[in-house]
């Protein structure tokens, strides 16, 4: 169980996020749309704390943090028991892909090596990656190294996992892989968090589409619900308009 | 008949010159390690901004780079004994330091260390912030603690970045140490020196010595052409 309480963010005098509440049940799948600049990624990225949320509440899997009292251990406690995948993959350049998935129970949850071997060579297996263990990152095409992205973040075990734009910078053949991959780690009862434009992916994977514009929620539904029968203008405005684009 | 060299003389000096080679290395790798450190540990200092470190820092950097490294090297050498007999006397600290018989190469390779590290702390400064900062959120993403981030993950990468700066100035380094018999440390220089004057024959010695830093320089250069090539391994299109 995931939840966040009137979260808010401030870049100085500028005010990103304006009191985000999203209560999110174990295993559910919940997609954020929204136009470039509304704060979706600034979202994501204060659940884990890679940005300092100016005041709210994070919960996730019984634990409460206030974010203005968080402390070291809070912040630790948040960051392992989620997972982020990134637009850029970012996977460790300097470690191959085994390494990459390892150093996470290694040196984190400092497990034996033995152990943290087998563990991510059965996750690297889940993503289809068992053949390219030694390899670099640079090695890899795009889509082969956002799905040991995946790998990495699904190592540590996190009651949530954090998706921002994984396909946005795939070219278009590579997104089928990467979202075929997403699409079984969600069939697992993973719960998820996914920024995404891929409108009919999101319509199809998602319990629940959060639509946000301007750092606020302005709309949230089942897909059935926004996609057919949104109730906001803006929302109904961005979907025409998306799905055109698409 | 005159002649313009002593080849006899020049190439009996060659062995006499040579085993002084470990003072010379020892001081050139001794400082580099040194100054490993304390590059490492300025450049973090400036790279976090933190308070006052970060203005010792860059007065210190600032120094060291406009000096001479022989004016370095004497106040190192005359101030390091002044300044441990004046805690002594004044504070009593360090009473068990005998001032007297500290090795000339302890000096050596405290102000080889200390002018190189302030070299090298810019150099590494910039080869930490030039690691993508994707590298520093995913690491911070699992959870590993800042330590364990720049051991793991950000140093490997710098250090790829950095081995060509490193190794330029590891060589100049290795160049500048003939400046050491100046505070009675007899390297290949000094041992160069002291048999010229033995045998009048300054050029055949002078020869002998440039010799012996030319094949050590291009040893050098060689070893770090591998090392470069292993740190960036996996930049490269190739399965291990
Ligand atoms: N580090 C930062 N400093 C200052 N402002 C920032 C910073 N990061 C984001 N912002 C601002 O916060 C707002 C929200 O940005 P955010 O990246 O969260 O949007 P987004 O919804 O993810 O957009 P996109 O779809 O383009 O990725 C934008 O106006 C952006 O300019
Ligand atoms: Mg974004």
């Amino acid at each position: 169980m995931i939840k966040l309480e009137n979260i808010h963010k401030y870049y100085d005098s500028h005010h990103v996020l304006k009191g985000i509440n999203i209560s999110v049940a174990k295993g559910e799948v919940v997609s954020i749309l929204g136009p470039s600049g509304s704060g979706k990624s600034t979202l994501l990225r204060c659940i884990n704390f890679l940005e300092q949320p100016t005041s709210g509440i994070v919960e996730i899997g019984g634990k409460r943090v206030d974010v203005e009292s968080a402390g070291k251990s809070d912040i630790f406690a948040l960051r392992t028991s989620t997972g982020m995948v990134f637009q850029q993959y970012n996977l460790f350049k300097n470690l191959t892909v085994l390494q990459n998935v390892m150093i996470g129970l290694t040196s984190v949850k400092q497990l034996k090596k033995d152990e943290a071997k087998k563990k991510s060579m059965e996750i690297l297996e889940r993503v289809g990656l068992s053949d390219k263990l030694s390899h670099y990152p640079a090695q890899l095409s795009g889509g082969q190294q956002q799905r040991v992205g995946i790998a990495r973040a699904l190592a540590l075990n996190p009651e949530v996992l954090l998706f921002d734009e994984p396909t946005s910078s795939l070219d278009p053949e590579l997104v089928d892989e990467v979202l075929a991959t997403i699409r079984a780690v969600a069939d697992t009862g993973k719960t998820m968090f996914i920024v995404t434009h891929e409108l009919n992916f999101a319509r199809e994977i998602s319990d629940r589409i959060i639509f946000m514009e301007d750092g606020v929620i302005i709309e949230e539904g089942t897909p059935e619900q926004l996609f057919t029968d949104p109730k906001m203008e803006r929302t109904k405005q961005f979907l025409s308009k998306a799905t055109r684009n698409n | 008949m005159e002649n313009l060299l002593d080849i006899h003389f020049l190439i009996e000096s060659f062995p006499a010159i040579v085993s002084r080679l470990p003072i010379t290395i020892g001081i050139a790798v001794g400082s580099l390690i040194l100054s490993l450190f304390i590059g490492v540990f300025t450049a973090l200092i400036k790279i976090y901004k933190v308070p006052v470190l970060s203005v010792i820092t860059s007065i210190y950097v600032s120094f060291i780079r406009g000096t001479p490294l022989l004016v370095q090297i004497y106040l190192v050498f005359y101030g390091i004994p002044k300044i441990i007999y004046y805690l002594q006397i004044e504070y009593g600290w360090l009473q068990s330091a005998d001032v007297n018989s500290i090795a000339p190469e302890v000096y050596a390779l405290l102000a080889f260390s200390i002018n190189l590290g302030a070299y090298l702390s810019e150099t590494i400064r910039s080869a930490i912030e030039s690691v993508d900062r994707g590298q520093f959120e995913a690491a911070k993403a699992i959870g590993m603690k800042p330590t364990q981030m720049m051991l793991q993950i950000i140093f490997p990468q710098a250090l790829a970045v950095a081995i060509p700066n490193l190794g330029n100035m590891f060589i100049s380094t290795i160049k500048d140490t003939s400046l050491v018999f100046i505070i009675g440390v007899v390297d290949i220089m000094g041992q160069a020196k002291i048999l010229g004057s033995r045998g009048l024959a300054f050029f055949e010695v002078y020869i002998a010595v440039s010799i012996v830093y030319w094949i050590l320089c291009i040893a050098v250069e060689r070893l770090l052409v591998k090392l470069e090539k292993r740190a960036r391994r996996y930049e490269r299109g190739i399965a291990s």
